[in-house]
């Protein structure tokens, strides 16, 4: 049996709705108990950490503007980045979209005739669906995060971008370990699923002679990149084997090795509520006698660099994924991330996977949100969540509005008729005359409106709707009594 | 031109595009974060001590005239024999009484059957309790202090900084490689229930060495340790 009980579908091309999506989910009382576990742990370390911060708003700050430079300049920092990487002794890749990125993985791979590669958890090679491409070449992909192998031996998708396992729980963990590691011996202790997991990987670790990571941060000054993980497995990837793959979105690139003095303040506190993550690995190319000799790092546009040209989106790229908005977000936490028909779930998934789109798929994120803006106020990099997502349903409606068959669609005409009627007052007093007529059979003694037919019926299946009251604001203004003025009153 | 070539121009070129549609001002990247500390020294190391036993790391202080005999002693209640050392590491802190393997060009396998490894470090960061390793002859190359499950470090007081910018205005080159320790390796993975001891070594011991003289070892010791 599966860990999940309803299907999951992270592909935005042919994911459902949000809406759709979200509807089984919401029945899943089981997963939504994990979700809000997990969310509520995360959240409570997070906001203890942060407090104790006393420079918690110039630390984002600074971040913020460390990547608005980096965004202003990005072609600089790019082949910056690209010319000390070379110098080091690494080979820097240029994917213009995921199907690139994957040849040149491959490519890489088959030079090496590896049979098995070991992976650190990276969202990026998830996006670019790397695992069946792999599979499909007859390289076997080895998933060593903890959460990452749980997903993967369970045959289950990410649903959060630091926790992807986090909808599952221990007894699910037991179940998938008896299952696909043959252990039938173990108890649902977490302490005791973990052990199992080390052994199991350990041999892996130590044969293996390929990875693929992704990149927290490439450093344009040096060449470096940095990885911030906590359980080693990390370090085992970067270090043991003879091949090494970074994959890594372009946004990725950071000015200078001193940069990391504000990001690595506030990622770890952002994403899992430490003061610093357990272990964090820079490297710089090659280094002989230590670590892989042959690395590459492959640069991932797939629809990152058209997201530069929009001003208000532009924002969306300085995120650091450390998934702080999806353990805030009101509506993340009811749903979890599989409903966001993406990789990306949550606040950002809402804005980041319509534009990584291009606008053609999951249009129904940007309205998966309350616009609390919870999520803008814990952003590291202060990105203004709310302020995207209003500017990407413009966007959408747009596209709407530039269909042929849109005479047709009822929603259009009454917009159109509401654009009519509020363009002239007396056109409203009208309207406001005739509302009250037409909706006095469905208003209640107490004013109130439970239920509409129609299109109303979107409004108030899940809420009532005021009537309208007898007397407008207008009219009574311009009935009230007049009250003289006093002579002393004037100055 | 190789494909890879001409996506590296379709890459630059759409940036380039969308960066010209951009005339904003350049940002205010004034730095306003706490870059100094703001605690004296003592203060400074009990911060430090602090932070590595709240994350289980086991920390013994010492003075710089007993680094060998500490070392002697942490290592004996370790229980622990094959011992691995960088090849930088001083003579004098591969104590008599275990098997050292000195890594020349120790394999894998000769680094996982030990039982541990003994290094120095290049800084501790006290307001995160983190131990930075550049991977200098004296601290090994990476994997010596990722294969074993015990890991002695040996950090002297001196390079204990309160805040990380500090740790940044001591790097006066980018370091080509670096690990930053803060606790052993750990998963929360399933139910946000913590468990120490993934992949990395599942012990870490501290050995500070109070070798300023405004940090005072044995006066500071009993205030710490009645």
């Amino acid at each position: 049996m599966s860990a999940e009980h309803h299907s999951v579908v992270l592909d935005p091309r042919i994911a459902p709705p949000f809406p759709a999506a979200a509807l089984p989910i919401l029945r899943n009382s089981q997963l939504r108990k994990n979700v809000a576990h997990a969310t509520d742990v995360i959240q409570a370390k997070r906001a203890r950490l942060v407090a104790e911060k006393t420079d918690w708003q110039e630390l984002r700050s600074a971040a913020a503007a460390i990547k608005n430079e980096t965004l202003a300049h990005l072609d600089h920092y790019l082949a910056e980045f690209e010319a000390n990487c070379t110098a080091a002794g690494g080979h820097v890749h240029w994917a213009a979209d995921a199907a690139e990125a994957r040849q040149i993985i491959l490519q890489i791979l088959r030079a090496e005739n590896a049979t098995e590669v070991i992976k650190i958890k990276t969202m990026t090679s998830a996006e670019i669906e790397l695992n069946p491409a792999l599979e499909a070449a007859g390289i076997h992909a080895v998933e060593t995060d903890l959460a990452e192998l749980i997903l993967q031996l369970g045959d289950d998708q990410p649903s959060h971008i630091v926790a992807p396992a986090l909808h599952v729980n221990r007894s699910q963990v037991r179940e998938i370990f008896a299952r696909r590691m043959g252990r039938t011996d173990l108890s649902d202790d977490p302490e005791a699923l973990t052990a199992a997991a080390r052994s199991y990987l350990r041999k892996k670790f130590l044969s293996v002679d390929a990875a693929i990571s992704g990149a927290n941060f490439l450093v344009a000054e040096t060449g470096a990149v940095t990885i911030v993980e906590s359980e080693g497995n990390g370090r085992m990837c970067l270090t043991l084997p003879r091949t090494l793959i970074a994959l890594a979105g372009i946004e990725k690139v950071i000015p200078r090795f001193r940069d990391l003095e504000v990001f690595l303040q506030v990622l770890a506190r952002s994403a899992t509520g430490e003061r610093m993550n357990p272990y964090s690995s820079l490297w710089t190319g090659v280094t002989p006698g230590d670590g892989p000799q042959n690395f590459h790092v492959v640069l991932l546009d797939n629809g990152r660099s058209p997201i530069l040209a929009r001003p208000v989106e532009r924002q969306t790229l300085r995120c650091i994924r450390c998934a702080a908005c999806q353990n805030t977000c009101p509506v993340y936490r009811q749903t979890g991330g599989h409903a966001y028909g993406s990789v990306y779930g949550g606040p950002i998934g809402a804005i980041l996977t319509p534009q990584l789109m291009r606008m053609e798929h999951a249009q129904s994120l940007p309205y998966a949100s309350s616009l609390c803006a919870a999520c803008y106020e814990v952003c590291p990099v202060k990105i203004n969540i709310p302020e995207v997502l209003i500017d990407l349903r413009a966007q959408v409606i747009d596209q709407e509005r530039s269909k042929t068959d849109r005479a047709f669609d009822l929603m259009y005409v009454a917009m159109r008729v509401a654009n009519g009627i509020f363009a002239s007052a007396a056109r409203f007093r009208l309207a406001q005359r005739l509302g009250r007529i037409a909706l006095w059979p469905f208003t209640r003694k107490d004013g109130w409106i439970h239920a509409l037919p129609s299109l109303g019926a979107r409004w108030t299946m899940t809420r009532d709707l005021r009537g309208i009251p007898r007397e407008s604001f207008r009219a009574w203004w311009a009935a009230r009594p007049k009250v003289e003025s006093r002579s002393g009153e004037k100055s | 031109m190789t494909p890879a070539a001409s996506s590296r121009d379709i890459i630059l070129g759409r940036i380039r595009n969308a960066a010209a549609a951009d005339s904003a001002p350049a940002p205010d990247h004034s730095a306003a974060y706490i870059r100094r500390g703001q605690l004296h020294r003592p203060a400074c190391l009990d911060l430090m001590i602090e932070r590595l036993r709240e994350y289980n790391a086991d920390v013994v202080e010492c003075g710089p005239a007993e680094i060998v005999s500490s070392i002697e002693e942490v290592l004996r209640l370790s229980g622990r024999h094959t011992i691995v050392a960088p090849p930088g590491l001083p003579g004098a802190w591969r104590v008599p009484g275990f098997t050292w393997r000195i890594d020349d060009s120790l394999t894998y396998s000769d680094i996982e059957t030990s039982d541990a490894v003994v290094t120095a470090s290049f800084a501790g960061v006290a307001d995160s309790g983190t131990i930075v390793l550049h991977h200098s002859s004296a601290e090994g190359r990476r994997v010596l202090t990722l294969l074993p499950d015990w890991h002695l470090c040996i950090l002297r007081a001196s390079q204990v900084v309160e805040t990380l910018p500090e740790y940044f205005d001591r790097c006066l080159q980018p370091p080509a490689l670096a690990t930053y320790i803060s606790g052993p390796s750990a998963t929360a993975d399933i139910e946000m229930t913590r468990i120490k001891g993934v992949h990395g070594p599942r012990f870490l011991h501290v050995l500070l060495v109070h070798d300023e003289d405004s940090s005072q070892p044995q006066d500071y010791r009993k205030g710490d340790h009645p």
